[in-house]
């Protein structure tokens, strides 16, 4: 894919205006002047002391109690770094990842920010915002293959270049409950590995009541972004970027989470599963043992410890068919990028090194209960005091660990794919028919964007 | 040059006055320049620039790039969503607006009654409508839920069908529809100052015409609310045409797009897609649709709404 360096941004998108900022740059100059001019006599006490530190602005995704994580760890680079002053806000939810679009389109970008989702990370990158890191990397002695887990790795390269780097990641896996297992009739201590035990668990563990009512399910499989995987599939081709939605391994995991849709009926389950709160409330349906296995990750722990410290519970990786790929699971989360705008990018490429390395990601991960995506700060003992942290480590470290592939259009792609499960799930679509449709489809929006880059 | 005076001579005739108007003119516009500006700035420039955008591929970083109509075509023969979204949008109009209208009006009936404490009942029935809507979507979430939700316990009491509402596509509209009632107190207010206004002497002599309450409702009340009817009919197509939040809230246009409504599609190709040129195009279709439906309305309304004085 070509690639070139992007227009001068433009001027408040907001407004929907198309106002070139070059004109009004030229004549914004003089006001910084003016106002050195004006302030010079106030300052010239202070400036006798030594120069002020660096000012590097730094948007984060995260907020609450994990705000708070990070801010004592923005402390520390303050205090060891005392040219520097890392100012951190935090720019939470839905609304604070658009602010990042605009931010980009009005050319009025912070020097560091992790308000990007990887999903988001190739289209930024190819749209010439996002300042490439190999440089850096390079100069400070790091390596990405070699310093981040393999699927974190892969996600953070565009194009052959680094665009980014991570500070968390997750996992993906299922969670089982061993009493149900029992109970069952299945062995608690030997969980499914391949798709035709993990069906027969999931229908040995389902109970109905006298009138055809779920008391009790197995397992709803859901995703099938990451589902593809197990099956051997693909989204794009990594080698020429191709759109690969019609790929025979993810009609395959189509076609199996199909089979669902016909051994249950989905949407009884759908009403059922409704019943109890969502995955994240005391009321969640595996914690009060009304769904034997849940597609979940390693921030399951401290939701079990709330919620249901006295469950006995276990846990797999994706159970893959015959062909597949075992031990999958997904990257993503949050990434941490220097604007190409940004203006102190030494000052902002120090925190940003400094906060991924080893001990700061290990006391990030730990203090929010992620997994850390720097191979060296997975030995540290806070992962390595909890058995589902130590499953998650060597899981995130597995090569079959898919983040993010990188097309622009990804976010539009993985909505799309969504689409196409809960249509054959929920609505008995064709699986052959659909996934055609949806190669046609993604693959004009991706030659649509290509175009766009390209003029 | 001879014989014709000079435009800026001042006529002989009260020369003065035409100066002052000027002036008066200057500042008027000076105290309006605020307003002015503020709408070519927010208002005028936006919409002329959003329809060049309709016209270009633009993802609001990189500049756009002109492509003709190809955004329409692509809308109207290859996004399957566009037409599903405007199907929904529609039914919401067609199906869910008369029954919001009809439920203003009927609430604003019963509380046009002289009873006491009626002012009571009306700050009551008009509360909800002054809450959030996104509180209000959280609140219904719960009552709308298949097994918990109030709604379908008290359905089961009564041994009637418990529907899957939000879970279920057939059902997913029409529950959004039962949540907009709750917001009905903003139309009845309105209705309930029309009522006022209805004179107690034209019921009066239609009663002594033998005219039942029924046949008063029908030639005098109705009649005399048309005109209030035909606002609350223009602003409820121009809102559910637009409806969004409680989608974005509730359902993110599920189950199986049947709650993905214009707005929303609009706003994801906008916002997740950031396809700004395409979403450009959807507005303009949308602000076409909606013109012409609300002309329909006006183009109809000489048959049926009546203004006192008309003489007709």
């Amino acid at each position: 894919m070509a690639f070139r360096r992007a227009e001068p941004p433009r001027f408040g998108i907001l407004l929907g205006m198309s106002l070139h900022t070059a004109s009004l740059r030229r004549r914004l100059v003089w006001l910084p002047i003016a106002a050195v001019a004006v302030l010079a006599p106030v300052g010239c006490g202070r400036l006798a002391t030594g120069p002020a530190p660096k000012q590097v602005i730094y948007w984060t995704g995260w907020s609450a109690e994990e705000f708070n994580t990070q801010q004592r760890l923005v402390d520390e680079f303050n205090r060891e770094h005392p040219g520097i002053q890392v100012q951190m806000l935090s720019q939470f939810g839905n609304s604070g990842y658009q602010k990042v679009r605009i931010a980009f389109a009005g050319g009025a970008t912070p020097d560091v920010m992790s308000t990007i989702w990887a999903d988001e990370l190739a289209g930024y990158a190819m749209r010439g915002v996002l300042e490439p890191l190999d440089g850096y990397l390079k100069r400070s002695g790091r390596d990405l293959e070699r310093d981040f887990t393999p699927g974190v790795a892969r996600m953070l390269r565009v194009n052959g270049k680094v665009y980014g780097l991570c500070a968390t990641t997750n996992t993906s896996f299922i969670a089982y409950n061993k009493a149900i297992f029992r109970e069952a009739g299945l062995d608690p201590d030997r969980p499914p590995t391949t798709i035709a035990e993990l069906d027969a668990a999931a229908r040995a563990c389902t109970r109905y009541d006298g009138r055809g009512s779920f008391v009790r399910y197995g397992f709803r499989p859901g995703g099938l972004a990451l589902w593809a995987y197990v099956f051997g599939g693909q989204w794009v081709d990594p080698a020429t970027g191709r759109i690969t939605a019609d790929h025979p391994g993810n009609l395959a995991a189509l076609r199996w989470l199909a089979s669902y849709a016909k051994t249950y009926d989905l949407k009884k389950m759908q009403v059922f599963q409704s019943t109890f709160g969502s995955d994240q409330t005391a009321n969640g349906p595996f914690f009060v043992g009304k769904v034997a296995m849940w597609s979940t990750g390693e921030w399951a722990e401290q939701f079990v410890h709330r919620y249901a410290p006295k469950l006995e519970w276990g846990w797999f990786p994706l159970p893959s068919p015959p062909g597949g790929r075992s031990n999958c699971s997904s990257a993503g989360g949050s990434v941490f990028v220097i604007p190409a705008a940004c203006k102190n990018k030494e000052a902002a490429w120090k925190f940003l090194d400094w906060f991924t390395r080893p001990k700061p990601v290990a006391r990030f991960c730990s203090g929010i209960g992620n997994v850390p995506p720097v191979v060296e700060a997975g030995a540290d003992p806070a992962f390595q005091q909890s058995a589902l942290f130590r499953f998650a480590v060597n899981l995130s470290r597995s090569r079959n660990t898919f983040g993010p592939p990188g097309t622009p259009i990804w976010p539009t792609y993985a909505r799309e794919i969504g689409r196409v499960e809960e249509k054959v799930m929920l609505g008995g679509g064709d699986p052959v028919a659909l996934l055609a449709d949806l190669q046609r489809r993604m693959t004009r929006e991706q030659l649509d964007a290509l175009r766009d880059l390209r003029q | 040059m001879r014989g014709r005076s000079h435009p800026f001579t001042p006529s002989p005739l009260r020369p003065g006055k035409r100066r002052a108007s000027r002036g008066a003119q200057l500042t008027g516009l000076a105290f309006a320049a605020p307003w002015i500006i503020g709408f070519v700035v927010f208002f005028a420039y936006p919409v002329i620039a959003s329809a060049y955008y309709s016209l270009c591929s633009f993802d609001a970083i990189r500049p756009p790039r002109f492509i003709g109509f190809e955004n329409y075509r692509r809308m109207f023969f290859e996004d399957d969503l566009f037409w599903k979204s405007l199907w929904n949008t529609l039914y919401m109009v067609v199906a869910g607006l008369p029954v919001g209208l009809v439920a203003s009006l009927g609430i604003a009936l019963l509380l046009n009654r002289k009873v006491k404490g009626m002012t009571v009942y009306r700050t009551i029935y008009y509360l909800p409508s002054i809450t959030p809507v996104v509180a209000t979507s959280i609140l219904w979430l719960w009552l709308l839920n298949p097994e918990m939700g109030l709604i379908n316990i008290a359905l089961g009491k009564m041994h009637l069908m418990q529907p899957g509402w939000l879970t279920d596509p057939a059902w997913a509209k029409a529950a959004l529809i039962l949540m907009g009632l709750w917001g009905a107190g903003g139309g009845m207010v309105i209705y309930l100052a029309a009522l006022q206004d209805v004179p107690e002497s034209l019921t009066e002599a239609a009663a002594l015409d033998g005219a039942g309450k029924l046949q008063q409702f029908r030639h005098v009340t109705l009649p005399m609310l048309s005109p209030v009817i035909l606002f609350n009919l223009i602003m409820g197509l121009i809102g559910s045409f637009q409806y969004f939040t409680q989608a974005y809230v509730m359902t993110s246009g599920g189950p199986q797009d049947s709650t993905m409504f214009y707005a929303l599609h609009l706003f994801n190709r906008a916002f997740l897609d950031f396809r700004m040129g395409y979403a450009s195009a959807m507005a303009w279709v949308l602000f076409l649709v909606t013109l012409v439906c609300a002309l329909l309305v006006f183009k109809t309304s000489v048959r049926w709404v009546y203004y006192a004085g008309e003489g007709r």
